[in-house]
């Protein structure tokens, strides 16, 4: 054939296999850190291609989504279906698919192989979890089952790198030979009853194959044997202690995120400030270092400072989906958000945005299930995240009066931030309640789910987990995010101010009077007439709608706004005299005061529901592929929001009069 | 013939068929829950859903609501 005429041509070889195989592991020791990863066209399904040499041959190894049939019903399994049939854009069709087959779920495994030997492409089985499979009792005949199969039979331990190189071999071998002929299936399925869909006899005809194929080639030496993993599971899956376990696992991974990352944080904070003075010393006042201060390094650290809570969060997960966890706690909080129209699988993702959602979305990568996974991400954002908290507990501070309720140590403020929390919660489940049973309404969504055996995770796996996600952050979403702090800045800049010629102007109130001139003080003042009905005056309309792109820059804007200059939330003495401030701030041209407790409840349910945050909607566009869902997200946020300040407000304002 | 949901915890029985044409029907079939197949009720998760199965050496999840799809021996 022309297309193996030339010895620098490489052979693309495509990897398939079960979810939960050792795939990953075998993707890695096979070809090391993969050279693309990007998506298909049109489809947000993982591409992934890793370049190896094996006696001077390159060798482009592309690792397909796990899937458990071709029958290309989910976009995952249209994706595996399209590259190896050839009608995938960018790809050549693979001149040999290695299927991995794990050792210790022979049957199972072998109905997407025996698919597999259907395409007419050269074939070879990659047996992968053989030592697992020995452990258990489970003898595997590998030459046996090769020529049952009609294909070469590599048995692999990945982690050890055994089998590794004979596989290499058996590639380049079977990539020059001929495919192996299809499973003769037609006795078998002579004896399914013609009435049945052909879907269902097909799979009823392969399965009794299969068990033709099994009982030649397994040797079971005695009976099953129960392994220590397989009694943890009896644990971990248990009513009371499987509970327990599960509330300490999600302990430590949401304290990690909160805490740990914590240090990390700081640091990227402390490094953009150093970065930002140098900057200041070196270059002249003027609208260049105001762009590279305010625009370009604010931008760069507002980005840089979610890549430690991504790495975190990603260590985690990938090391609970690695040794099989992941799965269980799916499986232990699957009927608690099925009732709201979401899965099991929605647990981790939405813990995970109480800390931001950013991390949270993209852990719902680990939902395979389209439908669910949008859900997921279209609520995850209302969770409060750790941006919302200096907002809560300025207000709560500041403007609700510390009394106690009902017990002397449940003061009020207290009360009122844990219902700021809760009403997250509370309005999520409702939205995923009402979209599942409108917009996403259809056939009855599946929950059939593998709980893959226990084994350790492999460090190379989890690691490359975790480089990746941060790396995809840092490349799709952070450029977006660069650019878009880049024109927050200038919309607060320009046009440049017509200061009057007051000399007694102090800085502050030059920095006031900036804001208050710009395109978004402008729209502030445009938007008055939308944010009275909240009970807010034009500056907290300002104020909120500056912080529409970050959450975290209220309290700085509402510094400069009500003049007072850059507020540092963190240093005590800043927060203290911007809650002074703001207690005396009054209406323009009365002696009205603006903050009273109905307007700062009305203020803070307005924050715990509103989509304040650019990179969150820049996220969810890059891991849905779409810019509608953005959009909705959006759109719908700040109704709700607007809506619960407006109700907060005026029963707030009726009830205290 | 009574159905996997109504199989309790801790048993073991034999499926008969997964007579539905549905999607989640044949995904079922797909995954090795063929006409012959034993197949052990291993666990329920705290809130009594979904199930822990135990069928051709390896463990699957479902809910109540697809193992009423499965018809199962007495």
């Amino acid at each position: 054939m022309t297309e193996r005429a030339g010895r620098e041509q490489p052979l693309t070889v495509a990897l398939v296999g079960n979810p939960n195989t050792g795939k990953s592991t075998l993707f890695t020791a096979l070809a090391g850190i993969p050279t693309r990863i990007g998506n298909y066209p049109g489809v947000t399904v993982e591409e992934k291609v890793g370049r190896f040499t094996h006696r001077g041959r390159p060798i482009d190894l592309v690792d397909l989504p796990g899937t458990y049939s071709l029958r290309a019903q989910s976009p995952d399994e249209k994706v595996v279906s399209d590259v190896l049939a050839g009608t995938m854009a960018g790809l050549p069709r693979p001149d040999c698919i290695v299927v991995v087959v794990d050792a210790t779920n022979l049957a199972r495994n072998l109905f997407l192989a025996s698919q597999m030997l259907e395409l007419g492409r050269p074939t070879v089985v990659a047996l992968t979890l053989s030592d697992v499979a020995t452990d258990r009792g489970i003898g595997i005949d590998s030459d046996g089952l090769a020529r049952r199969l009609g294909c070469p039979v590599v048995p692999v331990v990945a982690p050890a790198r055994i089998g590794i190189d004979s596989l290499r071999d058996r590639i380049l071998a079977a990539a020059e030979s001929a495919a192996p002929a299809a499973p003769d299936l037609a006795s078998h399925l002579s004896a399914v009853s013609g009435s049945r869909p052909a879907a269902a006899r097909d799979a009823i005809a392969r399965y009794a194959w299969i068990d033709t194929v099994v009982a030649d080639a397994v040797r079971r030496s005695g009976p099953p044997r129960r392994l220590l993993a397989d009694r943890i599971d009896s644990i971990l899956t248990h009513r009371l202690w499987g509970t327990l376990a599960f509330a300490l696992v999600m302990l430590a991974l949401f304290t990690s995120i909160f805490r740990l990352a914590a240090p990390a944080m700081d640091l990227i904070s402390a490094g953009v400030d150093s970065a930002a003075a140098w900057a200041e010393s070196i270059l002249p006042e003027g609208p260049l270092r105001s762009l590279l201060v305010n625009g370009v390094l604010a931008g760069v650290g507002g980005v840089v400072v979610f890549v430690p809570q991504i790495a975190l969060l990603f260590l985690f997960v990938a090391a609970l989906e690695g040794c099989g966890y992941l799965a269980r706690a799916a499986f232990l909080m699957d009927r608690l958000l099925a009732g709201v129209g979401l899965s099991g699988k929605s647990f981790i993702p939405l813990l995970s945005s109480f800390a931001c959602a950013i991390p949270g979305i993209m852990a719902a990568r680990t939902i395979e299930n389209r439908r669910d996974r949008l859900l997921t991400i279209l609520v995850a954002p209302l969770m409060s995240c750790s941006a919302r908290l200096p907002v809560y507990l300025l207000f709560c501070g500041a403007f609700v009066p510390d009394v106690a309720c009902g017990l002397s140590w449940l003061r009020l403020p207290a009360v009122v931030l844990a219902a700021l929390y809760a009403l997250g919660v509370v309005v999520a489940a409702a939205v995923a309640f009402g979209l599942s049973r409108t917009l996403f309404r259809g056939p009855p969504q599946p929950f059939v789910m593998e709980l893959p055996g226990w084994r350790w995770p492999q460090p190379a796996v989890v690691l490359e987990r975790v480089r990746e996600a941060a790396g995809s952050f840092l490349k799709n979403a952070g450029t977006l995010i660069l650019a878009m702090s880049v024109v927050i800045w200038a919309l607060g800049t320009y046009p440049k101010p017509v200061l009057p010629d007051a000399p007694a102007l102090s800085d502050a109130e030059r920095q006031g009077e900036a804001l208050r001139q710009s395109f978004l003080g402008r729209a502030g003042r445009l938007i008055e007439p939308a944010v009275r009905p909240l009970g807010w005056d034009w500056r907290l309309g300002c104020a909120a709608l500056a912080s529409f792109p970050a959450r975290e820059v209220v309290l700085g804007t509402l510094g400069v706004i009500y003049n007072l200059g850059d507020v540092d939330p963190g240093a005590e003495e800043g927060t203290t005299l911007l809650v002074r401030r703001l207690k005396a701030a009054t209406w323009d041209g009365t002696d009205r005061k603006v903050f009273t407790l109905p307007v700062a409840l009305s203020l803070m349910v307005f924050f715990a529901l509103c989509a304040q945050c650019a990179s969150t909607l820049v996220i969810i566009g890059k891991e849905t592929g779409s810019w509608i869902w953005p959009v909705v997200t959006f759109t719908y946020m700040t109704t709700l929001a607007w809506l619960a300040a407006f109700v907060v407000y005026q029963v707030g304002t009726w009830l205290l009069l | 013939m009574p159905n996997l949901d109504h199989v309790e915890v801790g048993e073991t029985t034999r499926i008969v068929d997964v007579p539905g044409d549905d999607p989640v029907s044949l995904r079922l079939l797909e995954m090795g829950l063929t006409p012959g197949v034993t197949v052990a009720v291993v666990a329920a998760a705290p809130l009594g859903d979904p199930l822990e199965l135990e069928l051709r050496g390896y463990r699957l999840s479902i809910r109540r609501r697809e193992a009423a799809l499965v018809m199962v021996a007495t």
